[in-house]
């Protein structure tokens, strides 16, 4: 199976309630750190208890090929 | 600086942090919230510790969620319907829906700051809601798989229910998040401040900057709440809506958050809205500021180590740097995400795209308008939001430039106000501005004298 890849990742929370605010602190730190931080969420990910979502209408697709 | 000094302010912000983590953990064991949502990219994961939103795509989501069952046996593997077309690129589709939802729980407020964007008032709005209302569009948006809310106002502090209302957020797998002016209602909110995410405080100034800003001199009331809410809670920050008058002030703005250990600073453009749209003149940034402000902040942020967030309608003068785009799409950075990750509800609950905007007109003659309690059946509908989910229509220069896809042509709430078309390019863009300047379309005839 694929390992599949994490697309971006959106830090902290946004407490103003009239726009949207992101972290822009990693520009000062640039590409290198993210990219050496992103692995290490994916392992905190890969490594917490299977989260259960809603799958409320799920369909059914052949297998993919082994 | 001196080393000792940036050394010692490290040490302070990892104690602060590492104590944050406890409580994050301690409130996530009572509550935990919502964890992962599917969207048709992948899912969308939810981290409390660190605090991030983690946008995955389907073959690393297939990886960690448990949506593989029964049926799971050789023969087939179950695909959730959001799965059943082609995998599409984040951001290329609206989301399911939105990532946090922006309540102005109430219009009322004494302040009368000059530029408010909601033109609050002491009266307030007509039709305000109340906990009963506001509790049910907790439970939509729950139901619609929201992450987070970001309560505000107004004055939200003073509503006697407001705990009330973010405990049931928390119970129902949401992290509540407010803003406050730290001006009214602070004994109580303080008391309640531990079932919120993350406060921040609006500071627009320090001492008589504030008065600048905002039209009367409330800094001392403000840091004084600042200061109370950051003796019981680590999680306190400021919001600054960066204007002509407190630009220069900036690193001073920091050097107060650090001052103060606050977690964060979070920026904000000026927006010509509610009474904003009278003062948008005299309080809006010049072209110049806009084009110092990254690395004005970048160095701020450095300089103090201060965590620092812009806020959505700033992408256009992030993007005027030519920062690495794979770089910003891997932070999320995006322009108007309004009618996407994120919506708004005035106080009577009608739905906007963001709190900027005007709530989207009845569906039929003689309708209402729709409300925050009806965002599930809203949000499919043909033609949901308007020109805030039609931006990859743009004209130039949008059109051609690099960063349009993350950008989105801006501020649609500028873009309506100074071009009377919130799908125009943002006229405080600086690509825009040099557009205009060489096009001698857009040039600006003198009278001939």
């Amino acid at each position: 199976m694929r390992r599949g890849r994490i697309l971006a990742i959106k830090w902290g929370m946004n407490p103003n309630s009239s726009s949207l605010g992101v972290d822009v602190t990693f520009l000062l730190v640039g590409a290198t750190v993210l990219a050496a931080v992103t692995p290490m969420i994916g392992a905190l990910l890969r490594w917490r208890r299977r989260v259960p979502v809603d799958t409320p209408s799920a369909t059914t697709d052949p297998a993919p090929p082994a | 600086m001196k080393l000792g000094t940036t050394l010692g302010r490290l040490a302070a912000r990892g104690f602060d942090t590492a104590l944050a983590v406890v409580e994050r953990a301690r409130q996530a064991h009572r509550h935990p919230p919502r964890r992962a949502r599917l969207e048709r990219f992948g899912a969308i994961l939810q981290l409390t510790v660190p605090r991030a939103l983690v946008f995955v795509d389907r073959a690393f989501a297939r990886r960690v969620l448990a949506i593989q069952s029964e049926s799971e046996n050789g023969n087939g593997v179950v695909r959730p319907a959001i799965w059943a077309g082609v995998e599409t690129a984040l951001g290329d589709a609206p989301l399911s829906a939105p990532l946090e939802a922006h309540l102005q729980l109430t219009n009322r407020c004494d302040a009368g700051c000059q530029g408010c964007y909601t033109g609050a008032s002491p009266d307030g709005a007509p039709n305000e809601w109340g906990l009963a209302e506001w509790t049910r569009a907790i439970d939509h948006l729950a139901e619609a798989g929201v992450f987070h809310v970001a309560l505000g106002g107004g004055e939200s502090a003073v509503l006697p229910w407001l705990g009330e209302l973010a405990d049931h957020a928390r119970r129902r797998g949401i992290v509540p998040n407010l803003t406050t002016s730290g001006l009214a209602g602070l004994d109580r909110l303080v008391a309640i401040c531990d079932r919120f995410g993350q406060i921040n405080v609006s500071l627009d100034g320090l001492g008589p900057t504030y008065a600048r800003v905002r039209g009367f001199d409330g800094f001392a009331r403000a840091d004084a709440a600042i200061r109370a809410l950051r003796a019981v809670k680590r999680e306190v920050g400021i919001n600054v809506v960066v204007t002509r008058q407190n630009f220069d002030e900036l690193d001073g703005l920091f050097a107060y958050a650090a001052q103060r250990r606050l977690s964060e600073i979070e920026l904000l453009r000026f927006k010509p809205s509610g009474r904003g749209a009278r003062a948008y003149g005299e309080l809006r940034c010049s072209d110049a500021q806009h084009r110092a402000f990254l690395p004005a902040i970048l160095a701020a942020a450095k300089r103090h180590a201060v965590r620092v967030k812009v806020d959505c309608s700033y992408t256009p003068m992030l993007a005027h740097h030519r920062p690495d785009r794979a770089l910003l799409a891997e932070l999320a950075v995006y322009g108007c995400t309004g009618g996407d990750f994120l919506v708004g509800a005035k106080p009577g609950g009608q739905l906007t795209a963001c709190s900027f905007a005007a709530p989207p007109p009845p569906p039929a003659p003689g309708a209402d308008r729709p409300r925050v309690t009806e965002l599930r059946s809203y949000w499919d509908a043909p033609g949901a939001f308007g020109a805030f989910r039609t931006w990859s229509n743009a004209r130039e220069p949008c059109a051609s430039c690099a960063y349009h896809a993350l950008c989105r042509g801006g501020c649609k709430v500028v873009s309506a106000h100074a071009a009377g078309d919130p799908s125009a390019p943002d006229p405080e863009c600086p690509r825009v501005v040099d557009h205009r300047a060489a096009d001698p379309t857009h040039r600006v005839h003198l009278p001939v004298v």
